[in-house]
């Protein structure tokens, strides 16, 4: 049955976004936006003001990440548009499903340097998965369409849809039936499977490496099940962090740069890497001609284009992890390597005694991890307390861990926890931030207060762009430019005139009482923690370095 | 210096006649690191499919690009015209 019915581009808009499920966008008004906010008005779409449209984009992503479901923002044009443009990049490095809209100037004025216009279809490029610029009403409702299917299509990524005003205005019949599949393009199932089983049943060293894209993919409990029935020890990407039970005696944890000794070295030893939604970044692979020197790969994707990319795989399986996976899940005769890796595992295990009264932020983040509730969600910022959440906290799923992996956007943490927040109202979500990243999406707060949004932050203070200065100290010969931020704002009474709880701690002994507090509160809380600003992450692998040549200190 | 090997490739891309199909060729041609020696786009009004042929050098292995202008949504389909010769150059 097909019903019809006469409304304008604006609230076509929304009409479409209710069909596909969207019940909140995050966004910002402005002049050439301003029809499509009209409809809002009158549509049951909930919208969060947020206060900068890089807070709107990253909100986006938050609720994307967390609800396994498509992020919607809206931005005015000029401006509004480029102001977006950090979040869909971050969007696009990490395969998040957002759709973005945009106001344009009206079509007559387009291509002539009117007020507020820009040429966002085309900075588009470069930051979307794909983009449209709507310039035939008809066209509206199958674009919209279009941007949704697009968004979550194989590998996931932003969309970003440009509507000039005179289109918002313009009235249109609905056709209300999803019209217009995308041609799905005839691709060759790339599937070696009988080559995979050949390698897995010759393994004597296997490693299970485990990215992003498991989450994504929706296949967690198929990886899992492929771990526990192989007994395969395994290692995971920044990304990929909450896919494994991290109760699992072979997991080894995070690989690369900040990884742990035990995956590096297993990793270096390995004579079979099994990867699985990961695609050999750099921070990941160290020297790229040493990582794995030994290892044959059997590479299990999505996209075609992340096959012998930067590494060249010996059996690729291409397509649906969910369904390809249990074709090679089958036992292993593997003990000597599980018990040697087992035995590293604790021999090399991470140690929370830090000596003296100052506040070490490893043990904190331990701290918050062994008492959050399960199923709490956390988003960091970028930067050492990053890299320390990564490694002192467990998440049981890729879900309750939103970090920006390929781009590593500081400003990400705290709008990408509200995002998240609005789409599991009854989960805990904590953003772990830093004194410089917290400052990039400060404006946020005010987004927390007006909604009053129960987000709660631990702000690991270190007076200090921290990752910055650690290599500063480390590389460049302890010259430390433009690093320090050892005038800081008070912070308590930042997060006090937004409304929002607020304590400051200094000394090792209120670590346990303080998180305590912060998870007791049902509103938002901002948790500082003033920790010595001389703190590195360690392990470290020095940039184009082998993976087991790390730095354990100075 | 090492004497860097650069491929020629020409390659057959068909694609929905769209504005803005050009520039995100362009655009994935020059981000992946391949050299634009020539091009010819020309547009069957009758069905709206674009061809174009480009002839591009790059170190890299051409697979690398043809998987990703496979990526982008308006592509049909993107071949190596195999019956222009590969011509290796050498430069120091
Ligand atoms: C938008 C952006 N600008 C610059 C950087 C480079 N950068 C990476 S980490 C870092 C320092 C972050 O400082 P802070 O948030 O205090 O974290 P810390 O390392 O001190 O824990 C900087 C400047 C970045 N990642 N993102
Ligand atoms: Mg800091």
């Amino acid at each position: 049955m097909t019903k019809s019915k006469t409304l304008t581009g604006g609230a076509l808009l929304f009409e479409v976004l209710q069909e596909h499920g969207v019940q909140h966008v995050f966004g910002y008004p402005g002049g050439a936006i301003m029809p499509i906010y009209d409809a809002l008005y009158d549509s049951d779409v909930q919208h969060y003001l947020c206060r900068h449209e890089q807070g709107a984009a990253f909100s986006a992503v938050g609720y994307a990440r967390a609800a396994g479901t498509v992020g919607v923002c809206l931005a005015t044009s000029g401006p509004g548009a480029t102001n977006l443009i950090t979040g869909l990049a971050d969007a696009l490095a990490d395969s998040i499903p957002v759709v973005a809209i945009t106001g344009q100037v009206p079509t007559a004025a387009m291509g002539s340097d009117a007020f507020q216009e820009i040429d966002i279809f085309g900075l588009s490029l470069a930051c979307t998965k794909h983009s449209f610029q709507v310039t035939d009403i008809n066209e509206l409702e199958k674009v919209l369409h279009q941007a949704f299917e697009i968004a979550l299509e194989g590998r996931h990524g932003p969309v970003l849809v440009d509507i000039p005003k005179d289109i918002q205005l313009a009235e249109v019949t609905q056709r209300l039936n999803k019209l217009s599949h995308l041609k799905n393009k005839v691709k060759l199932p790339l599937a070696d499977i009988s080559k995979a089983l050949d390698l897995l049943t010759h393994a004597k060293q296997p490693i299970l490496y485990v990215g992003g894209g498991v989450g994504m993919a929706n296949a967690v409990d198929e990886v899992r099940d492929f771990a526990e029935k192989t007994g395969m020890p395994s290692v995971s990407t920044l990304k990929g962090l909450g896919a494994i039970n991290p109760d699992n005696e072979n997991y080894l944890g995070m690989l690369g740069m900040h990884g742990t000794k035990t995956a590096n070295i297993a990793v270096q030893e390995c004579d079979l890497l099994v990867v699985v939604g990961a695609r050999f970044d750099d921070r990941v692979t160290g020297k790229l001609d040493e990582f794995a020197p030994n290892a044959k790969v059997i590479h299990f994707d999505i996209d075609t284009a992340e096959i012998n990319k930067r590494r060249a795989a010996d059996a690729a399986i291409l397509g649906d992890l969910k369904g390809n996976l249990p074709l090679l899940t089958m036992p292993l005769y593997i003990s000597a390597w599980q018990q040697r890796l087992q035995q590293m595992n604790t021999d090399f295990a991470w140690r929370y005694d830090h000596p003296g009264d100052n506040i070490f932020a490893p043990a904190v983040l331990k701290t918050v991890s062994d008492l959050m509730p399960s199923n709490t969600c956390i988003t960091t910022d970028v930067g050492q307390h990053q890299m320390w959440a990564a490694q002192h906290m467990n998440f049981d799923d890729p879900s309750n861990f939103l970090t920006s992996g390929g781009m590593g956007t500081m400003g990400f943490g705290l709008p990408a926890a509200i995002g998240a927040q609005i789409s599991r109202p009854h989960d805990t979500v904590i953003a772990v931030s830093g004194d410089g990243s917290i400052m990039m999406n400060v404006q946020e707060l005010a987004t927390i207060k007006r909604y009053q949004i129960p987000v709660k932050v631990v702000l690991i203070d270190n007076a200090k762009l921290g990752m910055v200065r650690q290599w500063q100290d480390l590389f460049f010969d302890g010259r430390l430019s433009e690093t320090d931020l050892s005038d800081n704002p008070d912070f308590v009474m930042l997060a006090t005139a937004f409304d929002i709880k607020a304590k400051l701690i200094t000394k090792k002994s209120e670590v346990k009482a303080a998180v305590e507090e912060m998870l007791d509160h049902d509103g938002p809380y901002l948790l500082q923690v003033k920790i010595d600003s001389a703190e590195n992450v360690w392990p470290l692998v020095p940039p184009n370095t082998a993976n087991d040549k790390m730095m354990e200190s100075v | 210096m090492n004497p860097v090997t650069l491929n020629k490739y020409q390659l057959i891309i068909m694609a929905d006649d769209k504005q803005v199909v050009l520039e995100r060729i362009l655009q994935v041609t020059r981000y992946r690191g391949f050299l634009i020696n020539g091009m010819n786009a020309e547009v069957n009004t009758g069905n709206n499919i674009a061809t174009i042929t480009m002839s591009v050098s790059s170190e890299r292995p051409i697979t690398l690009l043809i998987d990703q202008i496979n990526k982008l949504i308006d592509i049909k389909s993107v071949k190596v015209d195999n019956s222009v010769a590969q011509i290796k150059q050498h430069s120091a």
